[in-house]
């Protein structure tokens, strides 16, 4: 559904790209790991997926069509969903209004729909009380949690995370990561994870490696 | 709409922010609307002052031109003679209808000799010694001066005079040889009012007329001096213009010597006048406008609307940038939040309604707040200026009354006229203080719902700008700075 042509992307010096001559191809119902040294470029990476910036050179295509040509805002509102590692709330909404929110404005077809909202909350946990809470009461994991069920409630079909386990700990990783393969399984949501922690990317159908201005499988 | 809901949530969560916008929001609006209030007060004042200075427009013959007449003539004639046209009673009504006058009166003086009673003589009468011109002068004038008006109501009232018994002259009285004598008169000729008195015209021909009201002069009018040849001021009688011109002579039938016009509004005297000398032959007639009250009252509130007006632009302005400093450091500071917004795919003029939104809300409570406030404000500094414009007005008005000193009888009778204050003898001091009380009382300080209409569209001006000021700060983020920060 997602497929890179051929391209490169650097900062300031053109003779020393962060990747070139990148080209991937990423499907649905699977989870992709990226993992690589820091600074290597991941979430330069990611961000140009997710249609938050735009490649030196080449294209990225979304179901045969140039982002570039879907324009990257409506790609955003209609085909993506984020996870960041800093959970990326509305700190002056209860979990319960930040799900609301995202679905009116990615106008979901679920969108409206609180009874929806808190059932989908009740599954990762957290209960209607805590629902109604500001988010910034909530814990990190708990947090995180609200900032995948947001990706469960759009309708976007590919759904990136960068390192959605940065803040956590272990019990709050692996109940995170196994939402988001979930969201692959039982979604069929393309989901790529970026992560530095190889127990994560173990757990991904696929993983990719950025070393030497390259993406390389890892078998 | 969910930019709107996303402003409310917003406004209710940080309560605090939402505390200090409205708090600098109201301050803004509070000055703001006290330089409206001022504005319109002054704006208002202006219009009563206009109904209240009422100007006169004074019709009467063309003296300049007479005078050169009267040269042209002496060069051939031997004798040089001033020759003063009446200006025709129909002509003086055919102005009167015009639109604009809201009064007019006529008047044609002369003098008589008493008959069946003694004028009153002042010991250091001018009246002799003066040489001898002395004999020409005292054969064509008379010892009384004979004031014919079409009412004495604001001949009176504008020498200061009043009546003390019987009544006063109007328009009934026309045709009649009722008359209205000084007290001073009345009393050592032992003449009360109902009584028949006789006088002698200068001509020499007798007339029986009838005392209808007695009135007292001002203490101070024998400063006045009066017309030329006119020895004490209690030797003035009012009579109906019509018998004044018997008195003077069967030419000057049909005519009076002056017609002062009161207009309603003193802003557009200039039209009444070109309106007017369509009617008149402006070779022997001339008009002088006497609009000085008014000019005296404008000038001061001119003064404080104009500074209102400085006062309006100066807030809005500085509020403008107040308010887009303190919402571009808020956007700097909600940089995250917008950044989660874009990253959701939100279109950046809904990101820039929500700050609209909220600062609209803002706006409101802060009108409120103002609205409250605005009453107190504008009091308080509408004092101040009124103190500080009293300097002003006394020096206006003063300047005025001198213009209006030397204009002589007519004029300083429709300068004070219409203010029903003191002639232009009474030292000039006290015509500002008049003044001066009068706009105090007129500039009125209240919010009304115009005010706060104004205030609101004002305020809806400065946030939208101070907004879009700061919005360039939104239209440049990056959404990716969110994820690499
Ligand atoms: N806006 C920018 N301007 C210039 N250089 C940048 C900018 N953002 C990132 N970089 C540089 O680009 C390189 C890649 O950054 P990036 O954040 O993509 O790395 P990363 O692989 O995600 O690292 P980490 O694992 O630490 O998150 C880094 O050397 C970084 O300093
Ligand atoms: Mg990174």
């Amino acid at each position: 559904m997602i497929e890179i042509k051929d391209i490169a992307y650097w900062y300031e010096n053109k003779d020393n790209p962060l990747f070139e001559n990148v080209n991937l191809v990423f499907e649905k119902g699977k989870s992709y790991a990226i993992v690589g040294r820091s600074g290597s470029g991941k979430t330069t990476f990611l961000s140009l997926i997710a249609g938050l910036d735009k490649p030196k050179s080449g294209e990225i295509l979304y179901e045969g069509e140039a982002i570039n040509r879907i324009g990257l805002t409506r790609y955003r509102n209609k085909d993506v969903s984020i996870v960041f590692q800093s959970y990326n709330l509305f700190t002056y909404m209860s979990a319960l209004e930040n799900l609301m929110t995202a679905m009116a404005i990615t106008g979901a077809s679920h969108s409206g729909d609180r009874e929806y909202a808190i059932e989908m909350l009740k599954k990762v946990g957290i209960d209607e009380e805590t629902a109604k809470k500001n988010v910034q009461h909530l814990s990190g994991g708990q947090q995180q949690r609200v900032a995948v069920v947001r990706t469960m409630c759009c309708d976007a079909l590919l759904v990136v995370a960068d390192e959605p386990t940065g803040n956590l700990d272990e019990a709050n990783t692996k109940e995170i990561i196994e939402l988001l393969q979930d969201l692959a399984k039982s979604q069929g949501k393309c989901v790529i994870i970026v992560t530095h922690e190889p127990d994560v990317a173990q757990m991904c159908d696929v993983q990719y490696v950025l070393k030497d201005r390259q993406f390389q499988m890892i078998d | 709409m969910n930019f709107f809901k996303r402003a409310l949530l917003n406004i209710k969560a940080k309560k605090g922010r939402t505390f200090l916008l409205i708090l600098v929001m109201s301050a803004i609006m509070l000055f703001v609307l006290a330089g409206l209030i001022i504005q319109n007060a002054a704006t208002t004042a202006a219009n009563d002052a206009k109904k209240s200075a009422g100007a006169t427009v004074t019709l009467a013959a063309n003296r300049d031109k007479a005078f050169s007449d009267m040269k042209a003539s002496s060069s051939t004639k031997s004798k040089p003679s001033l020759n003063l046209a009446g200006v025709e009673v129909s002509t003086a009504k055919k102005i009167g209808v015009l639109s604009n006058v809201k009064s007019y009166s006529l008047t044609t003086s002369t003098t008589a000799n008493a008959s069946s009673f003694d004028a009153i003589t002042t010991s250091d009468s001018s009246q002799g010694g003066m040489g001898g011109k002395e004999m020409k002068s005292a054969a064509s004038t008379g010892d009384l001066t004979i004031s014919g008006v079409s009412s004495t109501a604001s001949a009176l009232s504008s020498n200061g005079a009043k009546i003390t018994k019987g009544r006063g002259l109007t328009a009934s009285d026309l045709n009649t040889k009722n008359v209205v004598i000084e007290t001073e008169l009345a009393s050592t000729n032992k003449i009360s009012t109902g009584d028949t008195i006789t006088m002698k015209s200068t001509s020499g021909t007798k007339y029986k007329v009838k005392v209808v009201g007695i009135y007292k002069a001002s203490s101070t009018s024998s400063a006045n001096g009066g017309g030329p040849g006119a020895n004490d001021p209690s030797n003035t009688i009012y009579t109906a213009y019509t018998f004044a011109n018997t008195l003077k002579g069967s030419k000057y039938k049909g005519t009076v010597d002056s017609v002062v016009y009161t207009l309603s509004n003193p802003a557009k005297s200039a039209d009444f006048t070109k309106a007017a000398k369509k009617l008149i032959n402006t070779s022997k007639f001339s008009m002088s406008t006497n609009d000085s009250t008014y000019q005296s009252m404008l000038t001061p509130l001119n003064n404080i609307k104009s500074f209102a007006q400085k006062i309006v632009i100066l807030v809005a302005v500085a509020g403008t940038i107040i308010l887009a400093l303190i919402v571009i450091l808020m956007i700097r500071e909600r940089r995250y939040e917008i950044g989660v917004l874009l990253s959701l795919g939100e279109k950046r003029w809904k990101v820039i309604a929500q700050f609209f939104v909220e600062m609209f809300m803002v706006l409101i409570v802060s009108l409120v707040v103002a609205g409250v406030g605005g009453k107190f404000v504008g009091n308080v500094i509408g004092d101040q200026l009124i103190s500080q414009q009293t300097t002003t007005a006394t020096i206006s008005s003063t300047s005025s009354d001198m213009q209006g000193g030397p204009g002589g009888n007519a004029e300083g009778g429709a300068l004070s006229g219409t203010k029903g204050g003191p002639g232009g003898s009474v030292p000039s001091g006290t015509m500002g203080q008049a003044t001066k009380s009068e706009k105090l009382k007129n500039l009125s300080t209240t919010v009304s719902v115009k005010d706060l209409v104004e205030l609101g569209g004002m305020g809806l001006v400065i946030i939208f700008i101070s907004i879009m000021l700061a919005s360039f700060g939104i239209l440049r983020l990056e959404p990716k700075k969110i994820l690499i920060s």
